[in-house]
Parts: structure tokens; sequence; C-alpha cells
């Protein structure tokens, strides 16, 4: 199973109760009323789905972009 | 890091070896700690028990790495000239302290008992350093390892963040692989925080803030009283259970929620409850560090976001908490907006107004650090100041959670705390499986048991009779024993019952007899009391009527309850064609020698009259049965007999007078019928209780308080005082206990329940705040009930319901009425419970707290008053379009009714009032009239009374605030004075209200806002409002804190000689602000203050060497006389002092002035005071009244005392408040060992004429020692000698001899 990026855009969108046309790119998903636990929920979501990334990672660059960056790395690895 | 600090450049961000400012986020807590330096809740600290083979090297070198790579820990911080600073100190940096105590008996109880005493000191950020790490050795294998750090320097995540930092490092070792980077530099986040106050991002954070909070109603929390944080806090832990939990978790999953913001969303609506508002704000934490350069920096950055959350329990629940899930998401996307910007954004800084209420903290991450072979457990020791209630759900929500739940001990007791944490598990558990909030009860099902039942089980046995038969058998029992006592004359039992019998006979012969009714409308007298006995006597019922009523109102009662006969002196006063029989027609001799009674327990005993909503009054029916049982309950419990004499003085038309007319007579014992008119004149009553040995007596509260400032009623001895009509305030409770030697008590009951239905007696000792109207009486039930008529938990507000034996049969000829208020009773099938429309509150000892109306009723001195009445009033006058009668309170105890009215087109403002005042009666009139364009109207359409105007608003005409300064000064006085809108520019600080003593929190607030304190001094020279604001921007120096030597009080004309000033017994001379500022014309006035105010300094040898610097002091800024000097109290023997000196020195002396000061030999005479008394006087001092407050003797209780309350003595800081416990404690030795000199030449005595009336202290004691004495009595007590009024006549005295030369005589 593949993450892509509108899948993620989607996912973080609906944690956020958020239309995911609203996610910009390189919005800082903090900004956007993300927060720790709905992140853990996302990596739990992800990592279900197969792709494991690191909470701390994420942590560092709240950004789709960065996020999307991190998941392709991961994905590629395999 | 060390190289990132020595080479800011590389970075970027600014250097830690220089002054740096506060983070805003440090900002709050610095002023907060600055405000109550003693408080060790700034102390954040936990600790964790380690068991397992710890390598004690491994993890010392992991500590002390950790404490070096932390820069918080190595802060310095102090308060800088432009605001609060911090800076790197190397020499602060701590190290990981081992203490072995495992030799000791109990390793762990010392260990724990060294780390409760070191969380337990309040650490000075200024002075100390922040943080301390320690491993306390218990034994192989078994640690405890401790740290503390000031809330300054971290938040909760640091704190996680310095734990696992640890771990890491302690791993590393043990396995020989390398550990992550070290933590950032502290730099970064300062610089990040210097960012974003300048950032667009805050504008566009603070726009959204402002939005969300736009009329943010009155913060409350759970529990009344002030929200500041004790010096300690109680804990309460509860576990939820695994089914709790899987249903949290099936929630949050099928809504597509984390769970902790169901949580969160679920224990703000049980808070939201349990205050009973509309709605509440509860404080949710933030980390803010996800995405930010803080999310590795351990620091403090968190946050404290306001949640607003409105009362939605009809909602579909996961409607609810989804939208409370998407407030929170919205508020954390502007969540590093600081929470004390938004306060001063408000203006809520400072003062006891808050943005929120209690705290709701989910830490689904609060894990224990993973060391390598141990078991590690976390007890959090605190987190900072608890303000109110903390609620902590601490675990992963799957396996575990906790519920961890911090109460103020200011606010509650240890057992409310418990309480909630049960109530609330109870609450989330039960809520879990609703379709809304509002099929949820807040009791438990315990608490549902004990406030319907257990507390009502009041079932006593008394006999189903009549009053009439119980008066029968009292009026035979003791034919020789006085009955009545009216005027210095007196009737026997034999009198009065062949009085009463023969009018009885005589009205029974006219065919009256049970639940017909007979009114009455006769002044107190005999003949009052004898109407009233013969109509009961005759089975008949009956209706008490004032004739000082308006003639239309009383026709309108007569035209309701159709009386069949009228007990009136004449038929003159009465409307309609009654019959009416007067004494003068009445039998004195009975018809007969036997009184047949024909009435029934269940008939009729008395109607009585109240206001009514609707301009309509009813009349409440009260059966035999009923008054039986009050009249029995009270006999029996309160021990009445023969030997009592009870004082009628109660209008008959109010209820509390039937237990007057009635019990004496089946007690056996004696009324004393008070003449018309003496009920409203303390001295009248005084003199009949003396005269006459009454026992027992009845006050409406506000009548108490009238009759304890007569001082007649001083010394007053007697068995029992009542109280009921209205709240009895504590201190009024205080008042009477210090002056009148007698048992209080309070009891309550509307008309509708018998006169009273709860009793609760007063206890000096017991200090009850407020006083509760207490338990049930006999067979009588109260239940408080929330809007679904569910029983509340104790401490939460609801709507007080009565039941049981003596509700009214229901208003006469309104079954409507009686319906919608007599309804069935759910806790007892088939009977009967009265809603009261009072609201109520549970405490836990199951005593009930008045809390006042739901409703538009008002009570006035007593009397019940249906606000609707006085509307319909003013609209049937065909005057006005429209009218809203509101009772007003903006003073403490000045109760007054204001009519707001929008003029009709005939509209006459004396037509309105001679109108009103031919149907109301005088009580229910306004006092004043207020013509509006419209009432003003809320969002949904009700009458928004906050935004009706004040009657009479003293409005000082000047030009508006202008500079930013002026406005935000503007905003401030307005706030700390509690005006309706900012003053004008020209607006004086005291005149506007301000105490002198509240002129510290206004220097306190100056200093929170703009960094820098203008000083007392300053305030006291321009207490307007446009030259307070010239002293701020000028930046005047900070080091005057009002506590000088020589305080500048006023100015005036260069030419005119000063007026010195002696400070009373506290040392601080702020007292003769207001003298200063009414002398004519306006000269400098300069006041002395005790230098033993400063700490440090010696006390003086004697009052003639502390006496003699005053004069050195004066002298060196005004080295030429004459020279004019006054002293209050103590302050007025040193004046004396000082005047000798002068003279001896050469100088000219003008007018000494002494305050009511009486020589040192009356001081001599006096015991010596305990250290206790010593200390009490320090109440006296703050303005308080000592006797009030007998439970308050030692230093720390006085100190915290003044602290807490409002009086702002307490807010001076600790060394300040220390200085003048110093001075006060030393002014008995300085005084007694002062031996006056004798001056020769005249002083000007002010005597406090109202005072000492017995203890002979007179201005003549002074003849020993001065040439004459000139007397001025003022109509005023010793401790009102410098208030306003009394100022101004001291004012105008002075100015006079001043002027004059008169001193010289």
């Amino acid at each position: 199973m593949t993450l892509t990026l509108e899948t993620m855009r989607a996912d973080i969108a609906r944690m956020l109760h958020d239309d995911p046309r609203n996610i910009g790119l390189d919005d800082n998903l903090m900004d956007l009323g993300l927060d720790s636990m709905r992140a853990m929920n996302l990596v739990l979501a992800w990592s279900e789905a197969g792709v494991d990334l690191d909470f701390s990672a994420l942590a560092e660059k709240p950004t789709l972009a960065g996020w999307w960056a991190l998941a392709q790395a991961r994905q590629d690895a395999k | 890091m060390k190289a990132a600090l020595r080479q800011p450049g590389l970075s970027g961000a600014p250097s830690l070896s220089d002054r740096h400012k506060l983070t805003e986020a440090q900002e709050g807590l610095w002023y907060a700690q600055r405000l109550d330096p003693a408080n060790p809740l700034f102390n954040t600290g936990h600790y964790a028990e380690l068991r397992g083979p710890l390598d004690r090297d491994a993890f010392r070198a992991a500590a002390d790495q950790m404490l070096s790579e932390a820069e918080a820990l190595h802060l310095k911080m102090g308060q800088g000239s432009d605001g609060p600073y911090q800076m790197l100190d190397p020499a602060r940096r701590p190290r990981l302290e081992v203490v072995d105590f495992s030799d000791q008996d109990d390793p762990r109880a010392a260990a724990l008992a060294s780390i409760k005493a070191d969380i337990g000191t309040a650490a000075d950020p200024a002075s100390g350093p922040l943080a301390s790490e320690k491993l306390f050795v218990l034994a192989t294998g078994h640690h405890l390892w401790y740290r503390r750090v000031h809330h300054l320097a971290i938040d909760g995540y640091g704190m996680a963040l310095l734990n696992a930092r640890v771990a890491e490092l302690y791993n590393a070792r043990r396995t020989g692989r390398a550990a992550g980077p070290a933590f950032p530099s502290l730099a970064a986040v300062l610089a990040e925080d210097a960012a974003y106050r300048a950032s667009d991002q805050r504008r566009s954070d603070a726009a959204y803030w402002h939005a969300a909070l736009a009329d943010l109603p009155e913060v409350t929390g759970l529990a009344p009283g002030r929200a500041l944080s004790a010096h300690g806090f109680d804990r309460a832990v509860m576990g939820l259970d695994a089914p709790v939990l899987e249903n949290l978790q099936a929630r949050a999953r099928a809504w597509n929620l984390p769970w902790p913001d169901l949580l969160t969303a679920l224990t703000a609506a049980y808070c939201r409850r349990f205050a009973g508002g509309p709605e509440i704000v509860v404080g949710v934490p933030h980390m803010g560090r996800l995405g930010s350069a803080s999310a590795r920096v351990p620091a403090m950055v968190m946050n404290v976001l306001p949640l607003r959350l409105a009362a939605s329990e009809t909602l579909p629940l996961a409607d609810f908490v989804t939208a409370v899930a998407k407030t929170l998401v919205a508020s954390r996307r502007h969540g590093r907006y600081r929470s004390e910007q938004m306060r001063r954004d408000l203006g809520l800084l400072g003062g006891y107004r808050r943005l929120y209420g209690p705290l709701i903290n989910v830490l689904p991450f609060d894990v224990p650090p993973l060391l390598d072979g141990i078991a590690v457990t976390m007890e959090t020791l605190s987190t900072g100041p608890v303000d109110d209630i903390t609620i902590t759900f601490r675990g992963d929500g799957r396996t575990a959670l906790a519920l961890e739940l911090d109460t103020n001990p200011g606010l509650y007791a240890p057992r409310e705390g418990v309480a909630q944490a049960a109530r609330l598990a109870e609450f989330i558990s039960r809520a879990l499986t609703a379709s809304t909030l509002e099929d949820v009860p807040m009791a438990t099902a315990e608490e549902a048991r004990r406030y319907t039942e257990t507390v009502n089980s009041t079932v006593h046995p008394v006999p189903d009779t009549t009053l009439a038969a119980l008066l029968d058998a009292g009026l035979r029992r003791t034919p020789h024993a006085p009955a009545l006592i009216f005027g210095g004359r007196t009737w026997t039992y034999a009198d009065l019952e062949r009085r009463t019998r023969a009018l009885a006979l005589q009205i029974q012969a006219q065919g009256i007899g049970p639940d017909a009714i007979v009114a009455i409308a006769l002044p107190r007298s005999p003949e009052l009391v004898i109407a009233l006995l013969a109509v009961i006597r005759a089975g008949a019922a009956y209706l008490p009527l004032d004739l000082d009523h308006p003639p239309e109102r009383i026709a309108r009662i007569l035209a309701s309850a159709q009386p069949r006969l009228i007990l009136a002196a004449s038929e003159d006063a009465l409307p309609g064609s009654l019959p009416v029989l007067a004494p003068g027609a009445w039998h004195d001799e009975p018809m007969a020698s036997e009184l047949p009674s024909p009435a029934a327990p269940g008939d009729l005993t008395y109607v009585i009259y109240t206001s009514g909503s609707t301009g309509e009054p009813k009349g409440v029916m009260i059966e035999h049965r009923a008054i039986v049982n009050r009249l029995e309950w009270m006999r029996q419990h309160y021990g009445f007999s023969a030997e009592d004499r009870i004082l009628q003085k109660t209008p008959a038309t109010f209820d509390v007078s039937v237990w007057e007319f009635f019990l004496p007579f089946i007690s056996g014992g004696a009324l004393v019928v008070a003449p018309p008119g003496a009920h409203r004149d303390p001295k009248a009553i005084a003199a009949l209780v003396r005269d006459n040995g009454v026992t027992t007596i009845h006050f409406v509260p506000s009548m108490l308080s009238v009759f304890l400032d007569a001082p007649d009623a001083h010394g007053l001895r007697l068995r029992r005082v009542f109280c009921s009509g209205e709240e009895l305030p504590a201190d009024l409770g205080a008042r009477f206990h210090a002056h009148v030697e007698a048992e209080l008590h309070n009891l309550y009951g509307p008309t509708e329940a018998a006169v009273d239905i709860s009793y609760w007696p007063v206890r000096a000792e017991a200090g009850d705040r407020p006083i509760p109207i207490g338990f049930p009486v006999w067979n009588s039930r109260l239940y408080v009930l929330d809007d679904h008529d569910r029983p509340v938990p104790p401490g939460m507000v609801g709507h007080l319901h009565l039941a049981g034996v003596q509700l009214a049969r229901g208003y006469l000829g309104r079954p409507d009425l009686t319906a919608e208020r007599f309804v069935p009773d759910p806790f007892r099938p088939g009977e009967r419970m009265y809603r009261t429309g009072d609201l109520a509150r549970w405490r836990e000892d199951g005593a009930v707290v008045f809390l006042g109306r739901s409703d538009n009723q008002v009570k006035i001195r007593g009397l019940r008053i249906e606000l609707g009445e006085i509307e319909a009033a003013a609209m049937a006058s065909g005057l006005v379009g429209a009218a809203a009668i509101v009772m007003r309170e903006d003073r403490a105890g000045q109760k007054r009714l204001i009519a707001y009215v929008v003029p009709g087109p005939h509209y006459v403002e004396d037509g309105l009032r001679a109108y009103m005042q031919g149907v109301l009666p005088d009580y229910m009139l306004p006092a004043a009239l207020v013509t509006l364009d419209a009432l003003p109207v809320s969002a949904n359409g009700k009458l928004d009374r906050s935004a009706l105007p004040l009657p009479r608003f003293a409005e000082t005409a000047g030009r508006p605030p202008a500079t930013p300064t002026e406005r935000a000064l503007a905003t401030l006085y307005a706030e700390l004075l509690g005006l309706p809108e900012p003053p004008s520019a020209e607006g004086d600080f005291f005149n506007l209200g301000g105490d002198s003593l509240l002129a510290v929190t206004l220097m306190l607030r100056i200093e929170e806002m703009w960094g820098a304190d203008p000083g007392l001094g300053a305030l006291f020279e321009r207490p307007d409002i446009a030259g307070l604001a010239q002293r701020i921007d000028a930046n005047a120096p900070v080091s005057d804190n009002g506590l000088q030597p020589l305080l500048r009080l006023g100015s005036g004309r260069d030419t005119l000689a000063p007026l010195f000033v002696v400070h009373p017994v506290g040392g601080i001379a702020w007292c003769y602000r207001h003298l200063a500022g009414m002398l004519s014309p306006r000269r400098a006035v300069y006041g002395l203050q005790a230098p033993a105010l400063t700490p440090g300094t010696a006390l003086p040898d004697s009052l003639e060497a502390l006496a003699a610097g005053y004069v050195d002091r004066l002298l060196s800024v005004s080295p030429r006389g004459p020279h004019h000097i006054a002293g209050w109290s103590v302050g007025g023997i040193i004046a004396q002092a000082m005047a000798v000196r002068l003279r001896e020195l050469g100088e000219e002396v003008g007018v000494v002035a002494l305050l009511d000061s009486y020589p040192s030999d009356c001081w001599r005479v006096e015991a010596e005071p305990t250290p206790t008394e010593a200390l009490r006087a320090l109440l006296a001092v703050a303005g308080h009244v000592p006797e009030e407050h007998p439970d308050l003797v030692t230093r720390e209780q006085i100190v915290s005392f003044l602290k807490a309350g409002n009086s702002p003595l307490g807010a001076l800081p600790g060394d300040a408040l220390d200085g003048v416990i110093r001075v006060v404690l030393d002014v008995n030795r300085l005084v007694r060992g002062h031996y006056h000199r004798r001056y020769d030449g005249p002083l000007t005595h002010f005597r406090a004429a109202l005072d000492h009336r017995e203890s002979g202290l007179l201005p003549t004691l002074w003849r020993p020692y001065a040439r004459s004495i000139d007397t001025v009595d003022l109509p005023f007590l010793h401790p009102q000698m410098v208030v306003p009024a009394a100022s101004a006549m001291i004012a105008r005295e002075l100015d006079a001899r001043m002027a004059t030369g008169s001193f010289l005589a």
C-alpha cells in the first residue's frame, strides 16, 4: 500500500476537520491547528498503512511538503 | 553549545551572556511571583522512584551533562530599570547532589521529608539558583531522583525533555552507543520570542483572540472567592476504569476526534454545569512546541489558552464535542499569543479578575523516563500555582488514565476536591454513553440519596390539632400570670382569656366560623392582640391589613379575599361596604363561659398577602396543621417557657409576626407589645428590652444592623435573637456577638411555608461565611434541584424547593398560580413541593446556603417585592411607554429601587410619582426615576440590566484622556475603582473613590504595564490621570515606595508655612491624604513616617529620640517657622514632643493639633497588651474592625488574611509589611516609656466626641503638658478621624488657626 501526497493531505485535513483544499504544501501544520496528539494519530495511521515515519522528524518540519519528502524517502527505501 | 554562546553571530541568536528581556511567557510569572514572593508553588518539581541496579557513576555523569546542557537552569534574573531581565550565570549551573540516606531508620521517609521541605521553600529567582537536582540513596538498588526548577525556567514539556536526556545519556554510557545531540541553545527560543513579538503572525493572532474573547463574561471557578494561589494545594486522585476507557476510545474513533479533546470537552462541560452560568471559560495548557525552535529546548514556553464553553446541553453529544474540538484546533493555530497579553488586552491584568477558571490538562505522553534496567515510577509534586482548580489526566488513555485534581485550599476544602474528582469521574463515565449532556445528572447516586433523604430525616411527632386548641389550653393554664404588657400596663392570662373569649363569641354569633376570613386593620396595640386571638379562637382565619397602604391596594385585597367582617378602629379608612366592628363595640364580658372551637387542623388560620409579579398581590393561605408544626418546633427546639418575654414589634402583615403573637401564649410567657412606630427606633427597642426583661426579639438583618449602630444596643443581654426575612451577612453576625450577649439564630422561610422552614444557630466562634439558612425544621424537607428537578451535589447552585407539613394550602382564589408553584414532590409520591424561586446550595454538612433569587423578586428591609408589581403600576399610570424597575446596590448595604422609564406623550415626572404613591405601599416606591429613550436590551431581547445607567451619574466634565498613557491609566482607574467608564484626564484617583491603600495595587499594576513605578509619592502629589501620566512618561525613578521617612502629601503656595503630619500607630502617614487635599488655601503638607518601616533601620531608643529625629527632618525642609504639626492618635503624642523639642531649639511653633490623642499616662494605666493584641492592631491599621475577626491570632493568619482580603496593606512588598508589623509592635514600648514634658504653648485638640463615653479620656488630660487646650468636638469615632468628612472639618479649623496666628494665644 502506498501513501500519496493527496491521501496525506486528505488525512491531515480530516484530522483538522478542514477541507483538503485548505492544506497548502508549505503551510505550517501547527498554525493550522495540528497538535502533537493529532500528529501522533497520523503517524499511527500511516504506520498501519505500511509507512513508518519518525515522529520527531515530522515535528521538526511540520509542513505537508516536508512530510511528503520524508514519506517518499521512506517508500523509496523499501 | 558553548561555542554558540561565544559566537552569537553563527546562529544569529542574541548572546545570553548579556542581559536579555524575559520572554512574554516568563513576564507574567515574574510579576505573579513578585506579588507573592513567599509562595513556593512557583517551584515545579517531581521525583522518580528508581528500583534496580543503578550505575551511580553513569547516572551522575548523565545528570551533570544534562544540567550543563540545559541553559535555562543557569539563568540569573533581576529587575532592571527597563523591566525584568535574564542572563546566563555560569555560577548558577546546578550539579547533581547525591544524598545517602541508607543509614537512616526509614530512608524513604527521610528523603521524602527532605524533598517536601525543599519544594516547600520559595526560591527567589533574583538571588538564588533556579534549579536543584538530587539523587537520594535509600538502599542498594533503591533511589529517589528529585528535581526542582523555578517555573520561570521550565514547563512540563521541558521537564520531560530533561528526564529523557538523562535517560538517553545514561543508557548510552551503559551500552556504549553514542547519545544524540545536545540540547540546542536557549538563545534560539529567545530569538524566536523576539521575532514573534514583532511579527504579522502575532497581529493576526491578536485579532483572532480579540474576536474570540469579545463579550467575555465574568469568569468564575467552581467555588466563590478570589482565585489567588495559596502557598500549597490539595490533591485528589482517581483512576478511570477500563470500561470507561473503552467507551472513551470507541467514541473518539467514531467521531474522528483525538480522545484528549473529547475528555477536555466533557470535563469543561462538567465545570460549566457545576459553575451554573450560561458559559464558562476554562484554561487549556498549550505546550506550543511543534514546529518551533523550542521543540528540543528545555525552557518555559507553555501557554494557557482560554476555552469558552456555552451551555449547549441539548445538542447531540457528537455535535457538541466536535464543536469543542474544532474550537480547540482553531485556538491552537493562534496558540503562541500569550494569555497574559490577552488579559492585558481585556483589561483583566492584576486585581482578581481572570481569563479562565478551571485548568484542564490532558497529558497523553506523560510516561516515566526509560533507564536501562531500572523500574521507574514518577510522582509529580508541583507544576506551578493552583489558582482555582487544576484537573489533570495522565496516561495513554487506553491502558490507564489517572484523574488528578489539585485545588486551591483557599477556595476548596480538601474533601470537596475528593468529591469533585469522584463526581467528575462518574459524570465522564455517564456522559460517554449518553446521547446529550442534558441526560447526565450531576450528583452521584450516593449524593442524590444523601441530599434528598438523609439530610431531610426530620420526622418528629406533633399533635394533630389547631392553633385555636393550643391557645385555649395556654390561656387557661396560668390565669394569674402576666400575659400581655403594653405601655406600662399588664394584662393577666385570665384577663386575656376573658376578653378574647368575649370577642370570639361575638364573632361566632355572626355565623362566622371555619375557613371564613375576618380582616384585621388595627395599629399595634392590646386590641390588635385581642382581635387576632379572638378570630382564631372563633375558628375563623384572620387577614391582616396595613392602613398605611394605599386605599386602592387595600380595596383590591378586600375584593380578592372577601372577608365576612373587618375589625378596625373605624370604617372611614376602609373602602367598600363590608361590616366593620370597632373595639368600642367589642364585648368586654363573654356571652358564655364555654367557647366551642369548631376549627379542624386542615382549616385556615390566616391569609397573608404578598407582592405578586403580575401587579396583583396574592393571598397565601396557611392552615392550622402547618402553623402548629412551626410553633411547636420553635417552642421545644429553643426551650421557650413561662420565663420568656417576647417583644412584638413586627407588623401583622409580615408573617414573622405570627410567632411573636402566638408563641408566648402557648409557652406560658408574656408578650411585650411595642408602641406603634417603635420598631424603627433602636433607642426605643433597647429601652423596651431593658425595661421589660424581654428575652426574645426578632430583627430583619438590615434593621439589626441599624440597631447595632446605636450605642443603646451595646451591652444588651437577652436569651435569643432571631433573624429572618433577608440574608444575614457574616459581618453582621460578628458585630452582633461583639455587642450583644445573646444567642443568634438565622431562620428562613417564605410566607408559603408557614413563616420559617429552616434554622441555623449563628455561633460567634464558628465563623461561617456566608451564614447558612441551615437545616429543615420538624416534618419538613429542603431540596436543591437543577432545571430538571434532579438533586444537585453540594457546592452547586440549584433551585430551592420546600416540602412537608408546613406548606400553604395555596393562593386564595388563584388555582393557576397555586398549580404553578406547588407541584408534585418527585421524591415523595402523593405529596407536594413548593418552588421558592430562591437559589441555594448545599454545604457538605447538610446545611443550605441561600444565594439570591432566580427571578425578579427582591427584598428591601425584609419585605418581599415583585419588581413586576411596580412595573405594572408604572405602566398603569398611562404616562410611560415602557418601564423597568431594578434594585441597585451601588454601595454595599444600600439597596435602592430605581425606575427606568421611557416617557409617553403625556409624561410628567411628578404625575408618575403621584400615581405610584396612590397604588403602592411606601416600601415599593422607587427611590429615583430615570428617563431613557429606550430600554437597553441584550442580544436575546431581554432587558440588559448591566447597560442601565447609574441613577445619579456623578459625571465631572473634563477633557478626555488623550495620550496612550492617559488612556491606559483611565482604563486602569475605571477597573480598580469599579467605575462604569473611564474618567476624564482630570479624574482624581482619590476623589473617584480610591483608597490610599488601593494605591499600592495601582502602583503594582502600573509597574506591570510600564515596567517602572513612578512611586506612591507621585500619586499623592498628582492623583489626576494627566499628572500621573506625565510622571510615568517622564520615567520617574523607581525608588519611591511611599514609605520614605518624609512623604510629600500636598503642595501649595510657597509663602505659606507647611503642615507636618505625624504618622499614627502603623508608622504610615498616608491617612492624612484627604486632609492635605482639603486645606484652603493649599499649602505644602509633609507626612512624617517611621524610619523603622525600612528594613534594617534600628528601632528608636525612645519616643523623645524619635521626635527629635522628626524635628531634624522637619527643619531640613522648612528651616524657618512657624512650624505647624498635627498627629492622630500616637501621632499626637509625638507631635506634642516635637513641639517641646522645637521650642527647646528656639524655633517658632505654630499650630500643634492632636487628633483624638491622649497622654502616655493613659497608656500606662491600661494592661500591657499581649503580643497577640498588638498584632491584631494591624487589622485596625488596615481598616478592619478587629472584633469581627476573633479567629485571627497568629502573625501568619493575620498576614495571610490581609494578603487574601481586599486590604492592599497585604499587597505591600513583604519587607515593607514586616516594617509595618515591627513599628506596630514597638509603639507600645515607646509610648509607655514616654514621660511628657510641658509644652509652653497652646494645643488644639480634636476630640472624637462619639467615642470614649465611659472611658474618661478627655482633652483636659493634657492640661499638665500644655499652656492651654483649645478643644474642638467632632461627631466621629476615633477610627474615623481621617475619613473625608472628618478631614473636611479638621481642615476648616486648621485653616482658621494657621491663617490668623491664633495659635499664639
